[in-house]
């Protein structure tokens, strides 16, 4: 029972991050049809800008500020980053190809991803960066959940994750900006007739996907302690497959798909073999898409004939 | 007068941009704290296996019978400056220039290093590979450091120019020199590193192993090899394997049986292997990590594990304390995979001088037979530098260092 329900709070930790990232894939296809491969990158520069403030403020041995405060200061600066990248990429790469066939937005994205990997190696270099988290929080501060002692960086990560996807579905249902995203979503032009300014709902949209993008990044630094360049292909590439899972474009379907993969990861680990873990997790995409080829929580789209 | 309305805004903004420079003018990890750098507490232990050669009295490591000549010529590198391993390139690309300087300096000649950064890439040693094969300068070099980085440079020197030597510092694969004409090494195989890594584990009374690979073909060759030598020990191996891109090992270390006696991770990235025993100790895990010598970095400093490294603490070498407190006078830190190095270069800069006495002219086939032909009798680790006749080192052996709980490392008798 402390196995499986360890294993079960490791893939709730790394499905919350894959969550996070998962939703502004989803965000992004559900205004624009646009697959932002540059997304994990998004998540690496919102690493990097927490780690710099935790540099900035004495970093992890010997903060200046409180830890209570610190933690927050590297979101927001993690999230202002990630928000000033993701808005700049949807103005200059893919606002111009809107009107293109859809392969050259898609081709633009992936010329963004690689531009912003060349950048973060120029600017950082290929070599690691440690959080040191244990330092901050030390690795016995926890809380008991049944038999197991879970550290507090994970149940932070959790909670953050579950609050932040909480108050953006509340968002998304309740506020009028929130209202104007699904119009677009749902149909664009009609949206744009019914006096929506669909350019601003397409720049709030990648604003909160860059942000929680940002905040997935500080907390895999937090997790899993080591930040790098390359971080973003990998952990975009998890999240793609997570919002496919899910149902491209539905929100909700991109929290249940990035929950199910980091399940599906723990799991895998934990009853068959690490060396399984990729195999499983894009086994679970392909044996999703033939079943529900719109995803689980997905709804087909409707084509007026 | 306009008024600025969204003050907050700018705060905020200035604030995410003075944290991504900071960021940026960080260093990355991997400064190494080894108490090799001169500290007189290090313990001054002796070789896990006897490699010093009998009557050694030579006080300096290049103070051989290299001729006088007035030469000139270029060393080559395909080093890991930047990219993953950087602490490795960085340390092996001041060593290269400090080994110049010093031999320059001691015999007049006019070598020059050139730095050549193959950001530890396979398909970037290639490339690299190629400039030096065209570059006519260049009669040998130093590199790569990798085993896959040296498979991917050699098939290029065998197809270019075979007579081109390059000495690895760093490459412990069994059996690669015997695929290049013109390879050598300055430091043990695997076939040491492992069957004396499991010694290791053995005496000291391990019944339970776990090893876990990172899917490159240094880590399953070397994971191969232990887990034989262990099993044949009579100790019970685990085997996992996982990727170097995985975040996140807690998984994996929840699989791993509390009574497990060593968790062993021959690894390439150690920044991997600390977070491994980071989420070892979030678990409760008491189990210590022995770790190849590719975990040999400042990234990895979890208390109480054990790390192989090919070459020993110099600082308790006699005839070595200058050199090592020369390079420190020079440059910030170092590590186990600098000494390997300066042989290296030292062995190509005797070769160019051999040559250039002898002939006048340095050519690549001349100092290819040249270096083929070294017999120092002693150096920089404390023992003889000779090659097989496939390029292997005689007698190298491996070493192993304790983390202690500062960080720094102590070397083991």
């Amino acid at each position: 029972m402390e196995f499986f329900l360890r294993q079960t709070i490791n893939g709730l930790t790394l499905g919350s991050v894959y969550a996070l990232l998962a939703i502004g894939y989803s965000m992004v296809y559900g205004i624009l049809k646009l697959l932002n491969f540059a997304h994990g990158e998004v998540y690496m520069f919102g690493a990097f800008a927490g780690y710099g403030m935790l540099v900035m403020l004495g970093g992890p041995a010997s903060p200046i500020v409180p830890v209570w405060l610190l933690i927050p200061l590297m979101f927001l600066a993690a999230i202002v980053v990630s928000i000033v990248v993701g808005v700049t990429m949807e103005r200059f790469a893919y606002r111009p190809l809107r009107n293109s066939p859809r392969i050259a937005p898609l081709i633009s994205a992936i010329g963004v991803s690689f531009f912003l990997q060349a950048t973060a190696l120029f600017l950082f270099s290929a070599g690691f960066r440690s959080y040191d988290a244990p330092d901050l929080i030390d690795i016995s501060t926890g809380i008991a959940i049944g038999p197991v002692d879970v550290w507090l960086v994970r149940v932070l990560v959790i909670v953050v994750a579950s609050t932040l996807m909480v108050l953006l579905t509340l968002w998304v249902n309740k506020s009028r900006t929130g209202k104007a995203v699904r119009a677009v979503s749902f149909d664009r032009e009609a949206a744009e007739m019914m006096g929506i300014d669909v350019d601003r709902v397409v720049v709030v949209t990648f604003l909160i996907g860059s942000a929680l993008a940002g905040v997935g990044g500080v907390m895999a630094g937090l997790v899993f302690g080591r930040i790098f360049s390359f971080m973003g292909f990998t952990a975009g590439l998890k999240a793609f497959t997570a919002a496919v899972v899910g149902g491209i474009g539905s929100i909700p379907g991109a929290m249940l798909g990035g929950l199910l993969i980091g399940m599906a990861e723990s799991y895998t680990t934990a009853y068959i073999s690490s060396t399984f873990q990729n195999l499983i997790v894009f086994s679970l995409l392909i044996i999703v898409l033939l079943v529900k080829p719109t995803g689980l929580l997905g709804k087909p789209e409707l084509v007026k004939v | 007068m306009i008024r600025n309305r969204k003050p907050g805004l700018r705060v905020a903004v200035m604030i995410a941009v003075l944290a991504l420079v900071a960021a940026a003018c960080s260093p990355s990890d991997g400064t190494d704290t080894t108490e090799a750098a001169g500290d007189p507490t290090t313990t001054a232990g002796a070789a896990a296996t006897t490699t010093e050669a009998p009557g050694t009295t030579v006080p300096a490591a290049t103070t051989t019978e290299a001729p006088m000549a007035v030469c000139d010529g270029t060393i080559g590198s395909i080093i890991p400056i930047t990219g993953p391993v950087a602490f490795i390139g960085e340390v092996q690309r001041n060593w290269s220039q400090y080994a110049v300087d010093v031999y320059n300096e001691e015999h007049g000649t006019a070598y020059e290093f050139v730095e050549g950064d193959n950001m530890f890439d396979v398909a970037q040693s290639s490339v690299l590979a190629a400039q030096i094969i065209d570059d006519g300068s260049i009669m040998a070099l130093v590199g790569p450091a990798g085993s896959d980085q040296v498979d991917a440079a050699g098939a290029a020197f065998e197809q270019g120019d075979p007579t081109l030597t390059y000495i690895s510092p760093s490459s412990t694969r069994v059996g690669i020199t015997a695929k290049y004409a013109g390879l050598f090494r300055t430091v043990p195989t695997d076939d040491d590193q492992g069957p004396t890594s499991a010694d290791f584990m053995i005496e000291s009374g391990a019944t339970k192993v776990f090893i876990i690979d990172d899917q490159s073909s240094y880590s399953t060759g070397l994971a191969d090899i232990a887990a034989a030598a262990l099993e044949a020990g009579g100790v019970e191996v685990t085997r996992e394997s996982v990727a170097q891109d995985v975040t996140d090992f807690s998984a994996l270390v929840g699989t791993i049986a509390d009574d497990t006696d060593w968790v062993y991770l021959p690894w390439q990235v150690a920044a991997n292997g600390q977070l491994l025993g980071n989420q070892l100790v979030e678990q409760g895990k008491e189990i210590p990590i022995f770790g190849s010598d590719g975990m040999d970095s400042g990234d990895f400093t979890i208390a109480g594990s054990v790390i192989a490294a090919f070459a020993p603490d110099i600082s308790s070498v006699e005839e070595s304390a200058d050199l090592l407190e020369g390079f420190l006078a020079e440059y910030p830190e170092t590590n186990t995979f600098g000494p390997p190095v300066f042989v290296a270069v030292t062995v190509i800069a005797e070769a160019y001088s051999r040559v250039c006495q002898s002939d006048g002219e340095i050519t690549r086939a001349a100092v290819l037979a040249e270096v083929q032909a070294t017999d120092q009798s002693s150096s920089i680790l404390g023992q003889p530098i000779a090659f097989s006749a496939d390029g292997d080192l005689i007698g190298g052996t491996f070493f192993f260092f304790e983390i202690q709980e500062d960080g720094t490392k102590v070397q083991l008798p």
